[in-house]
């Protein structure tokens, strides 16, 4: 299949929030690779303030960051009443962490590092709760 | 007994006090009593008052010296008593210390491997996306060469920062015991600030070093040295947490002090300290953490002085503290190796 006009408005924006440099430096990469539209931000406010929200179809957002937190930027969109599915990332493995984000109704919650089949079954399952 | 003819009564006193009465009594008419009579009745009379008065001293002082021994029985149970108490509360504190120790052994290296995880992971995150975006650009039609190098060039540069942590961390932990060396406090100050950067940075912490470049060598543990500035700049950080309202500053500075001391200090711009808990900061298990076990500076402050030095707390001018140690430098600076010994991490152990 090659890269036309028209199917590029058909694929779907993936976006990764996420304060360390090389994640998004490599990530959107990667995403690009395996079909998708991405794009990447470097905290919460810039990924609020970009204008990508409705866009975007599945967002991967790191837990820790300083500032507004993953799980803080959560609780904003779900005020907003922007359900966008979201995958956890996260370079602390805490067990505790994953049941509690699903618990909020996260998709899925990724330890840094994972492999690229664990990182599309996530956005797959994202893009099915579309 | 036959009928008495003439009886002489003479009673005794102790005291002024009548104790008894001396009869003699005549059982025939023959003779009469005298004046001799009465006159040697009267001396018998004194002898008996003082014959009762030596009898009733002897019974005293029999009842005093059965008191006494009592008493003094009781004295010698009390203080049995008392030496197995002692002996029970040191066994009891000494116990409770080396709980302690262990406690703040477990703390620190959990804290430590949760920090050490994070910038290992980091980097091989990068790596592993990376080299999975290369291999599929290059198994793509027609490959895409140029964008491969370009992943290639990154997992590169991620493994050398993953490579950076691990030589960060032998460093720190490159010592198998508890030793004497000459320490750079400098240099050590800067290993722990490397390990600590990314947590500092995600605390929104400023940080500003003053290292004076004349910091004479002295001689310690330096993994113990450097857990108790890691100690202080954890508590530093935790305590601009809650702070919005201005810059959370944070500054370390080394100099050198007259007597040939040196003095480390870690000054934030926190909630500071209330002055009502000033005394109790380095006791064991006094926190003002929610999730603190208190038990930092008090680890901290017996290493310090192990190494013959002194960790205090200030409240600075503005908001916030200041906590600083001093050392002395040059030889003979520890205690004894022994004693470090006691609070060696299982860490340095274990890489034995």
């Amino acid at each position: 299949m090659s890269p036309g006009e028209s199917v590029m408005v058909t694929r779907l924006l993936v976006s990764v929030v996420d304060d360390d440099e090389s994640v998004r430096e490599s990530l959107p990469d990667l995403l690009r690779e395996l079909g998708f539209v991405a794009h990447a931000f470097s905290s919460a406010q810039e990924f609020l303030a970009s204008g990508f929200v409705d866009e975007t179809r599945c967002l991967i957002l790191d837990i820790a960051m300083p500032g507004m937190t993953g799980l803080d930027l959560q609780r904003e969109l779900k005020l907003r009443r922007q359900e966008i599915p979201i995958v956890f990332i996260t370079a602390r493995r805490d067990e505790a962490v994953r049941p509690l984000v699903l618990e909020r109704g996260a998709v899925e919650c990724l330890f840094k590092p994972f492999s690229d089949t664990a990182l599309l079954n996530a956005v797959n399952a994202a893009l099915r709760v579309n | 007994m036959p009928r008495a003819e003439e009886g002489l009564l003479v009673p005794f006193y102790v005291n002024g006090k009548a104790v008894g009465t001396i009869w003699a009594v005549a059982h025939d008419n023959r003779r009469r009593f005298d004046a001799e009579d009465l006159r040697l009745l009267e001396r018998m009379s004194r002898f008996a008052s003082a014959a009762y008065q030596t009898v009733a001293s002897i019974e005293n002082l029999k009842l005093q010296m059965s008191a006494r021994e009592k008493a003094e029985t009781e004295l010698r149970e009390l203080t049995n008593g008392l030496e197995a108490q002692v002996r029970a509360r040191t066994e009891a504190l000494a116990r409770a210390q080396s709980e302690l120790a262990h406690v703040a052994r477990v703390t620190s290296l959990g804290a430590l491997t949760a920090s050490i995880a994070h910038e290992v992971n980091q980097p091989l995150s990068g790596i592993i996306t990376n080299a999975s975006t290369c291999l599929r650009m290059l198994a793509a039609d027609p490959p895409n060469v140029e964008g491969a190098r370009e992943t290639a060039r990154r997992t590169i540069r991620d493994g050398n920062r993953a490579s950076d942590v691990i030589t960060r961390l032998r460093a720190l932990f490159s010592k198998k015991e508890a030793t004497t060396e000459s320490v750079d406090l400098n240099e050590a100050t800067r290993e722990v600030i490397a390990l600590s950067l990314s947590e500092l940075q995600r605390n929104r912490v400023i940080l500003r070093t003053e290292l004076a470049d004349d910091v004479p060598l002295v001689t310690g543990d330096r993994v113990q040295l450097q857990q108790v500035v890691l100690n202080l700049l954890q508590n530093a950080s935790d305590a601009m947490r809650g702070v919005d309202d201005r810059p959370r500053q944070l500054l370390i500075r080394t100099e050198r002090e007259e007597g040939d001391r040196v003095r480390l200090s870690v000054q934030d711009a926190g909630v500071g300290l209330d002055p009502q808990a000033m005394d109790r900061l380095f006791e064991a298990f006094y926190t003002t953490k929610n999730d603190g076990m208190g038990i930092g500076l008090s680890i901290s402050r017996s290493i310090i002085e192990r190494h013959r030095g002194y960790l205090w707390a200030a409240s600075n001018d503005g908001p916030g503290a200041t906590f600083s140690f001093f050392i002395p430098c040059g030889p003979g600076s520890v205690t004894s190796a022994r004693s470090l010994g006691a609070i060696q991490t299982p860490a340095t152990k274990d890489a034995e």
